[in-house]
């Protein structure tokens, strides 16, 4: 069985639209990420490119489908509301 | 005798300043190292980043730079240490970074910040974007004499006692805990918002977590709130809204004379040196047994309440000249000797094993060199030593 560092609200994430990747800190300096694809595929785990740590990503997938078409054309980098 | 700066740890930034991004798993002297490093006063360090503080008042900065968090006008990432030029006419006293910005506190208390304005952490709301130069925080009227850091969150202490907050990072754990009850303005404020409920103590220092906030008062009490989901504020609930006395029996009613924190694990040492720690335990970030036995760690929240949530003394400590936290390890120095505990993937215990280290030990690498000085980033360590005594053998590896 996995054992997450961490659970976290998709809410919580940082989003960039260029690259369409959530991201959360990483206790070692990187990011967990985790794409939007992936969301969208059932995927709960985001993984940091420098660690074994990993997190589970806790979000609704069928609200996450139905608010992006929503969230897509808002400007906000930062944050994309769940 | 020249003292030497040392490295380890996590470096995918070059925030150990070696001019390299591999980490570095036993500690590793710096051979360029802009300032003299005898000069050097005090050691810190972010999510990527790293600074030191020369006497002077000087600011050195290196590692990661995205969002300008090393104020030096730019968002390239910088692998040695190199003088922050834009707060030339300003005496760095204090320094705390968070995770992608820092905060800057100066000789008249002053509060400057820069870096990642994303979650309001720089106090500036008036700017939208990151910011590359540190920038006066107007709005904090009165002398600062504490600032922290968290991850989305900055803190500062005033000269008459008051605590003020701002950046929203704790906003929305508070808004899930809090069932539709109206949230104290201070969490979710883009500037300095003083603290409510703290209005009948003096707090002199101030210290962040990942999502949490501390407050050690003049008398030498504990204030915290925010985030207790690994039972880092010593209560039931997993989220406390406003400021929250630890019980002094918790320190065997002894006075708190300063206290650190990692992201979710606090460290607090009594006026008559003894050394607590309380909060996550699963990587030994506590230095000391709480019985998680190994492919049965849980970090279901209530299971780990009840393994970490008392502080409890570790021994090995008592009488620490200093102490500082990484984000899940710590270094401490004890009779003029530098350890080591907590998580370890990347070498930040500088053992040169990835294996935790759930109770101190002396960072062997060191040999018996006085050190000086330290300081840790969220995933890497630094350390200041009197080289004469350095084992050659270690520094080479």
């Amino acid at each position: 069985m996995a054992v997450f560092h961490d659970e976290v609200e998709i809410e919580d994430f940082e989003y960039d639209e260029e690259t369409g990747t959530y991201s959360y800190p990483c206790p070692c300096g990187d990011r967990f990420l985790i794409t939007r694809e992936d969301l969208e595929n059932g995927e709960d785990v985001a993984t940091c490119p420098s660690c074994s740590l990993i997190l589970r990503v806790i979000y609704d997938q069928e609200q996450f489908m139905r608010d992006e078409v929503v969230a897509e054309p808002l400007p906000n980098k930062e944050l994309v509301k769940c | 005798m020249e003292p030497r700066l040392l490295a380890w740890g996590a470096n995918s930034y070059g925030q150990l300043g070696l001019g390299h991004k591999e980490d570095v798993p036993v500690p590793q002297a710096l051979e360029d190292v802009s300032c003299k490093c005898q000069d050097i006063a005090s050691i810190a360090g972010g999510g990527g980043h790293s600074a030191v503080i020369t006497g002077a008042g000087q600011l050195f900065v290196c590692g990661h730079n995205k969002d300008g968090q090393l104020g030096l006008n730019h968002t390239e990432d910088v692998l040695r240490f190199t003088l922050c030029t834009a707060l030339s006419g300003f005496c760095v006293k204090q320094v705390a970074c968070g995770w992608d910005f820092t905060i800057i506190l100066v000789g008249s208390g002053l509060v400057l910040s820069c870096g990642s304005n994303s979650f309001g952490q720089l106090g500036l709301p008036q700017i939208s974007g990151p910011c590359l130069i540190p920038q006066k925080i107007e709005s904090l009227k009165e002398k600062v004499v504490s600032v922290a850091a968290g991850l989305r969150h900055a803190l500062a202490a005033t000269d008459s006692g008051l605590v003020l907050q701002w950046g929203t990072g704790m906003a929305s754990q508070a808004r899930r805990a809090s069932q539709g009850k109206a949230l104290p303005v201070f969490l979710t404020a883009k500037e300095p918002c003083e603290v409510a409920g703290l209005a009948d103590v003096k707090v002199k220092a101030v210290a962040a977590g990942s999502c949490h906030s501390v407050s050690l008062t003049d008398e030498g009490h504990l204030y915290v709130w925010g985030s207790n989901k690994h039972g880092q504020l010593v209560s039931r609930n997993i989220f406390l809204a406003e400021p929250k006395k630890i019980d002094t029996q918790c320190f065997s009613h002894e006075k708190i004379g300063a206290v650190w924190s990692g992201w979710t694990h606090l460290v607090a040492q009594t006026e008559a040196g003894k050394v607590f720690t309380w909060g996550r335990v699963d990587y030994g970030q506590l230095g000391r047994h709480a019985v998680v036995p190994s492919g049965q760690q849980n970090t279901a929240p209530e299971h780990c309440l009840e393994l970490g949530n008392t502080p409890v003394s570790v021994p090995c400590l008592n009488g620490a000249s200093q102490i500082a936290c990484g984000s899940e390890h710590n270094l401490a120095i004890v009779g003029g000797q530098c350890f080591s505990w907590g998580w370890n993937e990347h070498g930040m215990c500088g053992d040169g094993t990835e294996a935790n280290v759930h109770v101190p030990k002396p960072v062997k690498a060191l040999g018996c060199a006085k050190q000086i000085l330290i300081g840790c980033g969220a995933g890497h360590s630094m350390a200041l030593c009197q080289n004469s005594s350095l084992d050659p053998a270690h520094l080479e590896s």
